[in-house]
């Protein structure tokens, strides 16, 4: 469902990412890691359609990034969630399932369904400009969802989220998963990516460390410690670069 | 309940009689107007002083401008030969003057709303086609850009409709579909300068998408070179003022801006055609506007659907690499110059001066007019000013010692003011600070002060040399303008303590909001009183030499000397009140506020 292809991306004479394959299967949840400026947001606005690859392909469900059709399949929920001051939260998700031309009840039944599962019933009829981080992060994961998107991709997602709400975050991801959506995540906090990850890929320098399962990965590595140690160990820059082969040729595998 | 897994969607169902285009348009269409309901709602509701004030404000500026138009165009009807040309020639000036003005600001204002904010970002990942979103935004940006267009035209409109001379065929006054035409133009002429400064836009984003600052530049310093030639054209226009051979001389040097080819000519040719209820020319040139209008528009989509979000990525694409210099001779001559100052302060008033020379919209807009004032000020002996009677000479050292105050007050509220609201988020390190709260004020005040007084102090004794004036008028003069400075300064930094907007992060925005205004306005208030205490007696002593007739109403030198010296000590009891109540109610509000 999402599918990079060769991609690189540059920004003058900096590369920020370089030659990086990643498939995403419909059902798969996908964590994506690396250390900060490793080229993981260049990536994810390369699959949202922000930013235009300088070579290789990017694929979202066999369309073109950036694509209308592209687009319509997308769910994104950015590092920095954008929300319209002046508009409540209720009527925010109700431009998006007009945006998205969503049959109006059915929008409505989503609106509402979102609201529940979010618990944003006390706040959803204020602007959004008087919310918590916490309050627009609930919203902009409801935005992201009302529609229905067959794929998901979601930057730093549990930001300011407290855990009651980042437990329904993270059960909302494991839900789209089973349901058939693609889910891309992009997460620092390892442990999650541990908890609800189907496959993990570490990116460093804008190329494809290692990619698997985390039992995968422990074997390529030869590396039987947590993740935490696991990922440290291979975007440590002076260390060998044990699995960076193993991960392209994985990639390289899925069809 | 909801940390139960929730049942996933089984694939939203879409529209379908409608197109997702269609749904699209009216969702952004119902965007926009549930922003702007809930928007004046909220004003209403919670700000009603200050929407009160902008009224008041815009209905004293419409009526202002009004009654100057309505006595400009009952002076030049006097001309009855001339008025026709004279109007046509002002308005096609005017409009072509906005022409250039709004394609500047559109440009501006469209760049920063496709490629810098947040709901561009956003739009653009949704399925939204790009020149619908591109659509979108000129819409937002055109009404932020060109609503003091309809402020400065529509009252000129006015008073030239009820100045129209009754002739053979028709009676005196505009028919009232003039009135209703008038906006229907202004509206379509508004679609031409920001369409193409759209398209302007767009282009750089994708030339030069690392270089939008040095194009702004190069265009700024292009206008301003355009503007001054043309200046001093009529400048040396030949023959003694108003005279005809004068006016023969101004107008054909203005004769460029009634080539047919120009938009502003077809809105002035409209317009007029209109105020005599001549129907068919009027409907030739709204045609010949609106098409026009289209067009650029049609091109301007066309090029967003084609090029916004490659110019987007460019624009977005990395970091700048540009190491920053450390600005140590800088730091360290700062420090011995100003020993006597405790050494936070030191540290933050350098911290202030480093963003103010980092920051070219500040440097760049400071330099543009305090060089503008600096150039008129070296070409006064040029102009013949010095060699004018005395009591010519004082008025003119008056008037440019207002112009550069009243100049100081539209920086010090552009970028003074915001200061504090600027600090926004970061506002605990500041209150963090190893420093008292109110040194952070000190150090911000004696920043303002400082740039504020070598700038204008040099610009002041300037005009006051070329102007050939005595020692103690050019005394009197500093002492004023310092005068100015401190108390602007000190409204400035108050305020902006006592009136912050910590949610704003765009300095304009700040400054254009309600404590912006409101500081705008007791800075106004400020220059006006301290100029004319000071400035009425020696105008009226001056005035008494040039003219010995009236020196009934005039002031000996005795009177003079009394007059000028409890205006001084008013001017000083009010410049010290000025800078230190406004600090003193700031430092107040620092000190208690939350982080």
């Amino acid at each position: 469902m999402i599918e990079l292809r060769g991609v690189g991306k540059s920004f003058g004479s900096k590369r920020a990412v370089d030659g990086l394959d990643l498939t995403v299967r419909p059902g798969e949840l996908y964590a994506f890691l690396g250390p900060n400026g490793a080229g993981k947001t260049t990536t994810i606005k390369m699959i949202c359609g922000l930013l235009a690859p300088s070579f290789g392909e990017v694929l979202v469900g066999g369309h073109p990034a950036g694509s209308e059709p592209a687009r319509r399949l997308l769910g994104y929920v950015p590092d920095q969630p954008f929300l319209y001051d002046k508009l409540t939260g209720r009527e925010f998700l109700r431009f998006i399932v007009e945006m998205y031309g969503v049959d109006r009840a059915e929008g409505s039944e989503r609106i509402e369904e979102m609201i529940a599962t979010f618990e944003m019933d006390d706040f959803v009829d204020d602007l959004c400009e008087g919310y918590s981080q916490g309050m627009k992060q609930r919203v902009v994961f409801a935005s992201a969802l009302v529609h229905g998107p067959k794929v998901l991709v979601v930057d730093e997602p549990l930001v300011g989220l407290d855990p009651r709400s980042a437990r329904i975050v993270k059960n909302l991801f494991v839900s789209q998963a089973r349901s058939g959506a693609t889910v891309l995540m992009s997460i620092h906090l390892l442990g999650i990516a541990e908890e609800l990850a189907d496959v993990i890929g570490i990116v460093d320098q804008g190329k494809m460390l290692a990619v698997g399962t985390l039992a995968e990965l422990r074997t390529q590595s030869r590396h039987d410690g947590s993740l935490e140690d696991l990922f440290l160990k291979l975007t440590d820059h002076d260390g060998p670069r044990a699995v960076a082969a193993a991960a392209r040729a994985r990639s390289e595998a899925t069809p | 309940m909801s940390l139960v897994l929730p049942e996933p969607a089984a694939g939203a169902g879409r529209a379908t009689v409608e197109t997702y285009d269609a749904r699209a348009v009216r969702a952004l269409r119902w965007l926009r107007w549930r922003r702007f309901r809930n928007t004046l709602g909220g004003m209403v509701a919670d700000s009603r002083l200050r929407a009160a004030m902008i009224t008041f404000c815009s209905a004293v500026f419409w009526t202002g401008l009004f009654l100057l138009f309505l006595g400009s165009f009952h002076f030049i009807a006097g001309y009855i030969d001339l008025a026709n040309t004279l109007v046509e020639y002002l308005f096609s000036m005017f409009f072509l003057s906005l022409l250039a003005m709004l394609l500047f600001s559109n440009g501006i204002i469209v760049h920063a709303a496709l490629f810098r904010s947040p709901e561009s970002t956003y739009l653009l990942t949704t399925p939204v086609s790009t020149d619908r979103i591109f659509a979108h935004k000129l819409v937002e940006a055109v009404t932020f850009s060109s609503w003091a267009f309809f402020l400065l035209g529509s009252p000129m409109l006015v008073a030239y409709g009820l100045t129209i001379q009754a002739t053979p065929t028709s009676e005196a006054g505009a028919p009232l579909a003039f009135y209703l035409l008038s906006i229907v133009f202004l509206l379509v002429f508004i679609v031409i300068p920001a369409s193409l400064g759209a398209i302007v836009a767009l282009v750089v984003a994708n030339v030069f998408p690392k270089r939008e600052k040095s194009v702004l530049a190069l265009a700024i310093v292009s206008g301003l070179a355009a503007a001054g030639y043309v200046g001093w054209r009529l400048w040396s226009a030949p023959g003694e003022t108003l005279s005809g051979d004068w006016l023969g001389g101004v107008l054909d040097r203005l004769a460029f801006c009634q080539n047919p080819l120009w938009p502003s000519r077809w809105m002035s040719a409209g317009l007029m055609a209109a105020a005599r209820g001549e129907w068919r020319p009027t409907a030739y040139y709204l045609m010949l506007l609106s098409s026009h209008a289209g067009l650029a528009y049609l091109v301007a989509a066309v090029l967003a659907r084609d090029l916004y979000r490659r110019g987007y990525g460019r624009v977005q694409g990395g970091r700048s690499s540009r190491k920053r210099r450390g600005f140590r001779l800088m730091d360290a001559a700062f420090h011995r110059l100003f020993f006597f100052l405790p050494n936070p302060i030191r540290l933050l008033i350098l911290k202030d001066l480093r963003t103010f020379l980092r920051d070219s919209t500040q440097w760049s807009q400071f330099l543009i007019f305090f060089g503008l004032l600096a150039f008129y000020f070296l070409n006064i002996p040029r102009l013949g000013y010095g060699a004018q009677s005395p009591y010519w000479r004082n008025l003119v050292s008056f008037l440019n010692l207002s112009v550069t105050a009243l100049i100081l007050s539209t920086f010090t509220s552009r970028f003074i003011f915001p200061q504090l609201s600027l600090e926004g988020r970061n506002f605990w390190a500041l209150g963090l600070l190893p420093a008292r709260r109110d040194q952070i004020l000190w150090g911000k005040f004696a920043f303002s002060a400082g740039i504020s007084l070598i700038s204008t102090e040099f610009l002041v004794v300037l005009s006051d040399l070329m102007l050939r004036l005595n020692p103690w008028m050019i005394v009197l003069h500093v002492g004023m303008i310092a005068v100015l400075c401190l108390g602007l300064s000190g409204i400035s930094v108050g305020l902006g303590a006592r009136l912050p907007n910590l949610r704003e992060s765009d300095p304009s925005k700040i400054a254009a909001g309600f404590g912006g205004t409101f500081n705008l306005l007791v800075s106004l208030v400020f220059i006006f009183t301290v100029v004319t205490a000071l400035a009425v007696p020696c105008h009226l002593y001056f005035a008494g030499q040039d003219f010995p007739e009236s020196a009934r109403v005039v002031l000996s030198r005795g009177d003079l000397r009394f007059w000028l010296t409890a205006a001084v000590l008013a001017s000083l009891a009010l410049g010290a009140a000025a800078t230190i109540i406004p600090l003193r109610i700031g430092i107040k509000a620092f000190n208690r506020m939350e982080f």
